[in-house]
This record gives C-alpha cells, structure tokens and sequence, in this order.
C-alpha cells in the first residue's frame, strides 16, 4: 500500500491499521503522535484506525529543545 | 526556630505553583545522561522540550523517556521551527498530546539568522491558544507594549528576551525589562541570551520571577556543575530582591566607618 509518511513517499507491506505501520516502522514503543490525513489520531484508537492507499501520515515526537 | 523570611517564595503561572524560579531547555546536550544530571541539578521544574518528525531510521537516543521519569518536572513543548501562528498553534497542539501539559512555550521566529521572534505572529498565536486553555508563556521580543497586549489576550507569562537565541550575549534588553516589569501583572521570565549565572542573578534582582536557560548550561564545560551555578545565582538574586537592595548613593560617597581623626587626641 502506497502511503505518504512525514512527507515522503512510502511502500507499506502490512500496514492495515495505524499501529501495524508503526510496529512496521520499528517505532511501535515510541511516544510518537500521528497524525493521519491533518487530524489527530488519539493513541487509545490506532490499532481500529485502518489505513488506506493514498493516505498522509505523519509522526511527531519530543526531543531535546529550548 | 522560624526565621522571619522563611516563609515560601513561590511563583504561580496559569495556576501552577512552582518554587523554582530556574527553567531548563533540554537542548544542545551531548546525552540524555548530562542532560538528566542538569535539570536534577538546576532544580528546575519547568523544562522545554521540541517537537519534531520522527525519522524513517530512528537514529538519535530517546532525550526525553528518562526525564519523563522524573518527578515534580512540567514538560512545556515548544513551537521552535514555525514561522507562523498557524504553524505554531499546530505544534502546541501536537505538543500537548505527546506532553500531556497544557503549557506550551509560543517561539515564532521565521530568520533564522537572528531567531528574532515575530511579534504580530506570536500575539495571534497566544490569543488563540489561551481562548483554547493553554498555559501560553510567549518567547517575546522585550517590548512593554507588546507585553501588555500579551496579557490581556490570556497568556500565563512573558518572556522576553535578554539577547538572541543562544547567542550568550547575556542581558542587553535591562531598560525594557523595568518597563515590563513594573506594568505586568503575570510572571516576567527572561528567555534567551544569557551566558552566565550572574547575569541571571541580575535578572532575578531586577524583579524578574524567573530565567529560562538551555545553551549556557548545555554548551558549558561542564553541564550539571553550571546548572548547579545557575541555581544558586537564581536564589541569591531573588532573595536580594525580596531584602531590598539599599538606594543609589546618587553619586556622593557614604562612609561605612566614623570618619573622626583617630590619629588626633579624644576630645578633654
């Protein structure tokens, strides 16, 4: 499945939800936001929230800043 | 016995009491392990932190998982990389899901030159998230005018600058800080630009309720030994400000001691 993630483009293998392509990803034990399409996907609704072809995700997290 | 004096000192920003006046950002350290050992050992109990992409390869450490262990520490995201309200006003939000806090540390700076903040921008930006129940402390240009603008669209504090973003040119922005400091009816914090404790002293004894520094410890040669300076330049410049500093002698010296010629005779 063809997906756009932070931006660029990206070939998803088995990512049907939100929390398969972050396990795919290798990100699933990090504190990440997603955003999915401009809106925010609550942590609580990823594993029911599917994905389709096309779809824009981006991940956010907190690093070090002033 | 209870010492007069000894009651506590706290501040209290967007109804949040903290009693360090000493703010860490968390940037610019070598490892999570330093930067842990300096906001431990600066006391401080409002850190920054930035939000940013995740890479497609996870590269750098995770910074923040060991300070979200921490107890008594309010995470306060920033909105470092807008250049706009809009942009900001997203990140805060962003930054509150990952964060959990309502603060949010409004930083619009579009040159990345002078990392200058705009002011029209971050005034939308802060009238907007404060209508939303952010705690809005804006990274400010220090302008009294802006200032009071500021607050009464809502923002929890100020901060104004004392010299540009990492710049440790320390507090070049004094004459505008009195300025805001004696119209301001929420916390003054002075953000950016300082290089040494003592320079956040003098901020603390201006009147200032608090400094927030990150490049000054961070890019010291010893992190967690200068996080340990700042905070006790911090304490010993609010509690000169609470004693009083004794009035200017307007240019005509006061002898400390008697001034009588000991060198001649007592008096029959």
């Amino acid at each position: 499945m063809k997906l756009t993630v932070n931006g660029e483009a990206y070939e998803a293998k088995q990512a049907e939800s939100v929390t398969a392509l972050l396990e795919e990803m290798g990100i699933g034990g990090r504190a990440v936001v997603v955003v999915l399409n401009d809106e925010v996907i609550p942590a609580s609704s990823r594993r029911i929230c599917g994905l389709r072809e096309g779809d824009c995700v981006e991940l956010f997290r907190l690093v070090g800043g002033g | 016995m209870e010492r007069k004096g000894k009651v506590k000192d706290e501040w209290i920003v967007g109804g949040h009491r903290f009693s360090s006046r000493l703010l860490m950002g968390t940037g610019k350290f070598e490892d999570a392990e330093t930067m842990v050992g300096a906001v431990l050992a600066s006391g401080a109990q409002i850190v920054t932190v930035a939000l940013r992409r995740v890479g497609r390869i996870p590269q750098e450490d995770d910074m923040l998982g060991p300070l979200q262990q921490l107890k008594g520490i309010t995470l306060m995201p920033n909105t470092s990389g807008a250049r706009k309200a809009s942009e900001a006003i997203r990140a805060a939000r962003l930054g509150r899901e990952l964060s959990g806090s309502p603060f949010v540390k409004v930083e619009i700076h579009p040159n990345p030159h002078h990392l200058m903040p705009d002011p029209i921008e971050t005034f939308e930006a802060a009238r907007i998230l404060a209508a939303e129940g952010f705690v809005v402390m804006p990274y400010m240009p220090a302008d009294p005018v802006l200032a009071k603008r500021l607050e009464d669209v809502g923002c929890a504090s100020l901060m104004p600058l004392g010299s540009a973003i990492g710049s440790g040119n320390g507090l070049t922005t004094v004459e505008m800080l009195r300025l805001i400091l004696r119209d301001a009816r929420i916390p003054v914090i002075v953000d950016a630009g300082l290089r040494s404790p003592s320079e956040a002293a003098a901020a603390l004894e201006m009147g200032c309720d608090a400094v927030l520094v990150n490049s000054a410890v961070a890019a010291s040669g010893d992190p967690i030994a200068m996080a340990a300076a700042f905070a006790q330049a911090v304490g010993a410049g609010r509690n000169a400000y609470r004693a009083g500093l004794m009035p200017r002698g307007g240019g005509t010296a006061l002898a400390t001691s008697p001034l009588t010629a000991f060198l001649s005779v007592e008096g029959p």
